[in-house]
């Protein structure tokens, strides 16, 4: 039996319970005096009256605190969580979906949260059907149901905390969808977790068999952590800031932070408003020694660049009850800028009519979240643009190209960079057959006009979210291509001619859209997808991440390696080796936050930093429980009487009429 | 003269009713009152005009024959009497608003009763009490004498106690001859104070008359909820829901009325019930002769 309470708030209301107290007291205190000749009667009268007016004056305090009490109550909005002994009702399918976010580590939420998934397992009728999952995945693969207690068990001791950010309702759906093949006729699922905010889309879970088990107790829980660490450069000294929040309704006050890097160790008292960050900034003096594997652009640099004699800095606050991120990690880069070229070719005075509006918009609000730096440019300047200092250029229906500009961007793409070449009216097919005969994804053949929906590849390539949104995507009109040998077409229209062909050009790619950047062609840039697909270029392997070192845990990470590498090693921080393909390089399991090393030929390359996600730290509740709309589930295995309350309302007005009652017969 | 207490309707319509003493009387001068010498002294006294009530044979029929008017014969078995009014003053007397002030009702109804007195031939005293205080002006008779009656009425004001054995004591001072005493008070002290002054009295071979004026809040105790009771002569203070002790205080009002009737009929004294919403011309009519 669970019992818990909607709006937990309104039981401060039970206070008031004291009133009718305080009422009557007030009442016998500050009474009207009255002279009067006979007192002698009444005081004698009143040793009769004394034990029935006591007995009506309890009766009556008694009727009210409880009437006051059920009111309160109704508020609350109590819930009533029943489970039915094993055995009992007819077999069921239960999803239960432990939330192994990193915030259920704060305090004992994620053991209550294993407790309580056992229970459920023991509860189930015999020969029922279950999922005992993580909320973040592991290597699990596809949810499939499963009978017999012990394999659920066996499901529910393999969850550990995850190091991830969440996505809840994407992982609730795939529950809900995982059951649906499951026998069976009552299926649902328990979502067993600290409601945090941070991982729900909504607040306003609309799923019927939903049940979901608070286990955080506390409304709100406080927590301070690491957000942040960035570097700039100077020539003299490395200037290192650290960026602290506080997530609680309390200033933080003089709180130690402290910060290791090239075995120098500095730390500071941070006072930190509630729901505030503040920025630290450590100066470090050292001089630049490249001590790993450099890149081209970096070796581009000033060589009195003062990037430290040290690579690796932690910093960390002390632990609270959420340890794992009060301590972060971050590695010197060797290429801090990220440069995009966007190449207008029909620009426009009225900006939102230029053929890369949406593009620069897109490539601005990415910028935000990678720092890049966007640049654009039109027709002519492009064609005496070095592209050198890019990592990834735009051409937007850019008409004239020449041979220079042509091998200026074949060399671009061999240095590691990455060209997406949008189409539109002014892009003469022959000149870029011609001219971009070996960079060019597909030959160009001719425009074709007619609605065309995109048709996704039979692999996706992008997130599913975005696979599943890109039939909003309707192309007006297109230019027919056929994709060049070793080219792999990404996206395709309904007919079979492709929207999206990618190909490999020296170490970095060449990706081809066949219809324009802008509305002429296609709603394309104005779809929800177009910036998830823009950002997807850039997380594409060997698209601009050489020189990075720091990623969230669950990035794909790209892995900088050098063309005769036949052997790619990445040790975790626990020491755990992971050998990796080398085409394309990318390492998949940073699960864990701290430094890992990349090894080449058995000799250590470069490190890279991985940290927890920041907005997890933020603990903050959800502000609305969730509602559910049918609380009438077949008996079997959870009950939820979500209308509880109505019982407390009825006896709150029984209780009123009774207290009426009692008044008048007293008088 | 002063009539602020003194109601003279009430007064008037009372005018043919007579206060006799049930007990024969030494009175020297003719009155109503049966002589305690009846036989002894028959010898004419003087005429006096027909009232209702006279015995037809006293009728002097020779004078109606000569006059045309009817006169009845004195003789000196008939005497007149003085009256002892003893007003309690006490604090427990003011309770009440404008006539319905127990004292103010006590007054009036003494007031008229006095005047009636007089008016039949008798001498009156009246006087108050509070505590163990007693102030009396000696009874006179004459019409005239109802002034300084009325202003010594007037002059009451409520304060003290209320004891009955002690002003009697001094009264019975000033009434040494046969006299008949009036009481009016609400009697809110001992029963055995009661007792004893009845005894008192009945001892001194004085017919009593109790008026016991009560408020009708006293008798019917009409409050509602919970109020603080402060009693005007003790102080002593209580806190009651007046709804759960009404029963039982009626019933305890009910139970001293009844008591004090009994020990009024025990001494041969008359108890009259006077509730200040009564008219005072009820209460007087229930001592006066028929």
């Amino acid at each position: 039996m669970n019992f818990s309470f909607l709006n937990p708030l309104f039981l401060i209301g039970i206070s008031a319970v004291a009133l009718p107290l305080i009422a009557h007291l007030i009442s016998r205190k500050s009474g009207v005096v009255k002279k009067f000749p006979a007192v002698r009667f009444i005081i004698a009268s009143q040793g009769d009256a004394s034990a029935r007016s006591r007995l009506k004056d309890l009766l009556l305090l008694l009727l009210r605190a409880c009437v006051i009490v059920l009111l309160v109550l109704v508020f609350a909005k109590p819930a009533l969580f029943s489970f039915a002994p094993a055995g009992s009702g007819g077999p069921k399918a239960l999803g239960i979906i432990v939330d192994n976010s990193f915030s259920m580590g704060y305090g004992d939420n994620f053991e209550r949260a294993r407790e309580k998934a056992s229970e459920l397992i023991e509860t189930l009728p015999d020969g029922s059907f279950g999922i005992v999952a993580p909320l973040v995945a592991g290597e699990e693969g596809r949810l499939s149901p499963t009978s017999g207690k012990e394999a659920l068990r066996d499901q529910l001791s393999e969850i550990t905390i995850s190091n991830t950010f969440t996505e809840n309702e994407a992982r609730l759906e795939e529950a809900f969808s995982a059951l649906d093949g499951a026998p069976g006729q009552t299926k649902e699922v328990v979502f067993i977790t600290d409601l945090r905010k941070n991982g729900w889309q909504n607040e306003k879970i609309e799923r019927d068999r939903l049940t979901i088990i608070d286990v955080s107790g506390e409304a709100a829980q406080a927590n301070s952590a690491v957000t942040g660490i960035d570097a700039s450069y100077g020539k003299d000294a490395v200037t290192l800031g650290l960026s602290v929040s506080n997530f609680s309704d309390r200033p933080e006050e003089s709180l130690l932070a402290s910060l290791s890097a090239g075995g120098e160790e500095l730390s500071a008292y941070l006072d930190i408003p509630p729901g505030g960050t503040v920025l630290n900034e450590f100066a470090i003096p050292g001089e630049y020694i490249s001590g790993d594997k450099t890149s081209d652009k970096a070796q581009d640099r000033p060589s009195d660049d003062a990037r430290g004699t040290f690579r690796e800095v932690t910093a960390g606050i002390p632990r609270d009850r959420l340890a794992v991120d009060d301590t972060r990690y971050f590695v010197l880069s060797d290429s801090d800028d990220f440069d995009v070229l966007i190449v207008d070719g029909d620009p426009r005075e009225d900006a939102r009519l230029s053929e890369t509006y949406y593009l620069a918009r897109a490539a601005e609000t990415i910028s935000e979240i990678s720092g890049a730096h966007i640049t654009v440019e039109d027709n002519d300047r492009f064609l005496g643009e070095k592209l050198s200092g890019y990592d990834l250029v735009f051409l937007a229906n850019v008409g004239d190209i020449t041979e220079g500009s042509a091998k200026e961007l074949g060399e671009f793409a061999a240095r590691g960079g990455t060209a997406v070449i949008f189409l539109g009216e002014r892009v003469r097919a022959s000149s870029y057959n011609a001219l971009l005969k070996d960079l060019l994804p597909a030959e160009l053949i001719t425009e074709v006009e007619g609605e065309a929906k995109i048709v996704p590849a039979p692999e996706p390539v992008f997130p599913k979210q975005i696979g599943e949104r890109l039939s909003q995507v309707g192309v007006r009109k297109h230019i027919k291509a056929v994709p060049s040998p070793g080219a792999e077409v990404l996206l395709g229209l309904e007919g079979g001619d492709p929207f999206m062909i990618k190909k490999s050009f020296g170490k970095g790619s060449v990706f081809l859209v066949t219809s324009t950047a802008d509305t002429s062609w296609n709603n394309f840039s104005i779809t929800t997808v177009f910036l998830p697909v823009v950002k997807g270029f850039l997380d594409m392997p060997g698209v601009a991440n050489e020189g990075r070192r720091n990623f969230l845990i669950g990035d794909a990470i790209p892995i900088d390696a050098s063309d005769e590498a036949d052997r790619i090693e990445v040790r975790n921080p626990a020491g755990k080796r992971y050998v990796i393909e080398t085409s394309p390089a990318l390492f998949d399991k940073a699960y864990e936050p701290g430094i890992y090393t990349v090894r080449e030929g058995g000799k250590d390359s470069y490190k890279f930093a991985v940290n927890v996600d920041p907005r997890e730290s933020n603990l903050e509740k959800l502000g609305i429980a969730p509602e559910k709309p049918d609380a009438d589930i077949t008996p079997g295995l959870v009950k939820v009487y979500r209308d509880i309350w109505r019982y407390f309302l009825w006896g709150a007005v029984m209780l009123f009429i009774s207290e009426a009652v009692a008044r008048a017969v007293f008088s | 003269m002063a009539n602020g207490i003194l109601d003279m309707e009430t007064a008037s319509r009372l005018r043919r009713f007579y206060f006799r003493s049930p007990s024969r009387v030494r009175g020297r001068k003719a009155g109503i009152h049966k002589s305690l010498y009846k036989g002894i002294s028959p010898d004419f006294l003087e005429y006096k005009e027909y009232n209702r009530g006279d015995e037809l044979r006293q009728v002097d029929w020779r004078l109606y024959g000569r006059h045309d008017r009817l006169y009845v014969k004195k003789f000196e078995d008939e005497v007149n009497l003085a009256w002892c009014i003893l007003v309690d003053s006490s604090a427990s007397m003011g309770y009440g608003e404008g006539g319905s002030q127990k004292l103010r009702y006590a007054e009036s109804l003494a007031a008229t009763l006095a005047y009636l007195l007089l008016r039949q031939g008798d001498s009156v005293g009246a006087g108050a009490f509070s505590g163990m205080e007693l102030s009396i002006i000696p009874p006179r008779a004459g019409n005239s004498y109802m002034t300084p009656i009325l202003e010594k009425l007037e002059s009451l004001t409520p304060s003290g106690g209320t004891t009955l054995t002690e002003p009697l004591l001094k009264a019975l001072e000033v009434f040494k001859q046969d006299a008949s005493f009036i009481i009016l008070s609400d009697l809110l002290t001992d029963e055995s104070e009661i007792e004893k002054s009845l005894q008192l009295l009945k001892a001194a071979k004085k017919d009593t008359v109790i008026f016991h004026v009560l408020h009708e809040d006293e008798i019917d105790f009409g409050f509602r909820g919970p109020l603080e009771f402060l009693d005007m002569e003790s102080e002593e203070k209580v806190i009651v829901d007046t709804d759960a002790v009404r029963d039982g205080y009626r019933k305890r009002i009910r139970e001293f009325t009844g008591k004090l009737k009994l020990l009024c009929h025990e001494y041969e004294s008359r108890y009259v019930l006077s509730p200040t919403s009564r008219p005072v011309e009820e209460s007087l009519i229930e001592i006066a002769d028929k």
